[in-house]
């Protein structure tokens, strides 16, 4: 079953074209890596997929539901981590994540287990009652990474996970969409491409507003080690 | 509704682990507590004048008149310094409300999880309800000094319907304020800008009544009616009047209504 199905999806803010009829599809239990140079479409449309943002034109299904038809059952499939990881600096973690998971509607039984259970798969369990304006960026990314998979979403949507840490970090957050496999589906944007070789199994690459690639991994790079180097830098050539 | 909640029991929590509502608190008790002091002074003297004059109180001048109680001479005088005061502190503590949530990029958080945008809007709402409240709560210490230690030749020493009244025109305003507030927040990133236009748009409230007497009819009515203390006049000095609860009431609903629209039209820009 396909877990996103784009039909023609468009944004434009004012004149400027930001997206421009996208079509793909992505399968359940995948981890697709979204890529494109800075500026090519792909917060705007991980914005639309969450709901936060209506297209100008073209259709979004999450899990079968239509993001606009009917947002809330669209919403409650989806964990997303925006650009900026969302955090109240006042609050402590513990408080945050209490706080997304009422905002979520998860049963207030399960809250307990549910806040150990994401805290510890991101490794954030001994800064539990720190403020979380308090931590270090590696920190806040995995707050928000931890935030999106409460209640266990069946889609996560990643904006750039790893952007601003440092390489061991970044290596531990690769490590932990990574563990994630199989019981999510993730859909990750960047452009840093060693991290999507290291994980993704599909690659959709925008250039422009525009999907120039949409494969597995293997067919891109075709088997050789600078494969999707090569391809990204043919592929958004001007 | 539990979503609703959950949004007011945050608000509640960042209003009172940032350093603001304590300085409005401060601000509110400090300049309060001055006033007070100052009125019991006045109604202190009045009272000695009184007592020195032949005829006593008949023979005073109407000024003085409103000394002869404690409820009118000093809790109904207060009450409209708080009113306003209110206006001063109301966009310091309402500015935050949207603005923040902006700045600090959580609104994408809101409008991603399922919720509803008028859920958010409530629980706002209610959060801010909450300050305002534990604001203006505190002016309730000064008639419970009153009745503690002041005493009357008849009865009691305060009036408390006069005061209880007094105190729920207070609230009701406290209320409208918030709603404007949060309305202005919902429009900018700014907290600074959030709280001044908040303060400017009550402020050319409040002074409404004073351009009032000069205006031609009909527009002196109209102006007089628009004037919020001119709505809050008989509830200050203690008569129930339930027009200024339709009118405030009214006021507060547009602003919500609005800041729903407000916030659900940023998704499309």
């Amino acid at each position: 079953m396909a877990m996103i199905e784009v039909e023609n999806l468009t944004k434009k803010y004012r004149d400027r074209v930001a997206i421009d009829a996208l079509n793909f599809s992505i399968k359940e239990g995948q981890i697709v890596g979204f890529l494109g140079p800075n500026g090519a479409g792909k917060s705007t449309t991980m914005k639309i997929l969450t709901g936060f943002m209506p297209p100008t034109a073209g259709k979004a299904r999450v899990a079968g539901f239509d993001v606009f038809e009917n947002p809330l059952e669209a919403k409650r499939r989806i964990g997303y981590l925006p650009e900026t990881p969302p955090l109240y600096p006042e609050l402590t973690v513990r408080g945050y994540l209490k706080f997304v998971a009422e905002l979520k509607g998860l049963p207030r039984a399960k809250i307990k287990d549910e806040l150990q259970r994401v805290a510890v798969g991101t490794g954030i369990v001994p800064e539990l009652d720190r403020l979380t304006g308090t931590l270090s960026k590696g920190y806040r990314q995995r707050v928000g990474i931890a935030q999106a998979m409460l209640g266990e979403p069946a889609l996560l949507i990643l904006d750039e996970p790893t952007e601003g840490l440092d390489p061991r970090q970044r290596r531990e957050v690769l490590e932990l969409i990574k563990s994630l496999k199989g019981k999510h589906t993730v859909v990750l944007s960047t452009h840093i491409l060693a991290e999507v070789k290291a994980i993704c199994e599909q690659v959709l690459i925008i250039h422009r507003g525009k999907i120039v690639a949409d494969d597995t991994m293997a067919n891109i790079t075709g088997g050789k080690d600078t494969g999707l180097e090569d391809k990204f830098i043919q592929l958004t050539a001007e | 509704m539990r979503t609703i909640f959950a949004i007011t029991k945050k608000e509640l929590t960042s209003y009172l682990t940032t350093p603001w509502a304590w300085v409005v608190f401060t601000g509110m008790a400090f300049v309060t507590s001055v006033f007070f002091v100052a009125l019991l002074g006045s109604f202190k003297q009045a009272h000695e004048v009184a007592s020195s004059v032949p005829g006593g109180w008949s023979q005073l001048p109407p000024d003085y008149q409103a000394f002869r109680n404690l409820t009118d001479g000093v809790v109904v005088t207060l009450w409209s310094t708080v009113l306003v005061l209110t206006l001063f502190v109301a966009p310091f503590l309402s500015m935050r409300l949207f603005a923040e949530e902006r700045r600090n990029k959580t609104f994408e958080l809101l409008m991603t999880t399922p919720i509803r945008p008028f859920e958010i809007v409530l629980g706002k709402y209610l959060g801010a309800l909450g300050i305002i409240t534990c604001t203006l709560g505190i002016t309730i210490v000064f008639p419970l000094i009153l009745a503690l230690i002041g005493n009357s030749e008849s009865g009691s020493a305060l009036e408390w319907n006069t005061v209880l009244l007094g105190y729920g025109a207070l609230l009701l305003w406290g209320a409208t304020n918030m709603a404007i507030g949060m309305f202005i927040s919902s429009l900018t990133e700014s907290q600074m800008v959030a709280a001044f236009v908040s303060f400017a748009v009550a402020l050319v409230w409040m002074l409404i009544r004073s351009i009032a007497p000069n205006a031609d009819e009909p527009f002196r009515s109209v102006l007089a009616y628009l004037s919020f203390d001119g709505q809050l006049q008989n509830l200050i000095k203690g008569v129930l009047d339930l027009r200024p609860f339709v009118f405030f009431g009214s006021v507060i609903a547009l602003c919500l209504l609005l800041t729903h629209r407000s916030i659900e039209a940023q998704r499309w820009t």
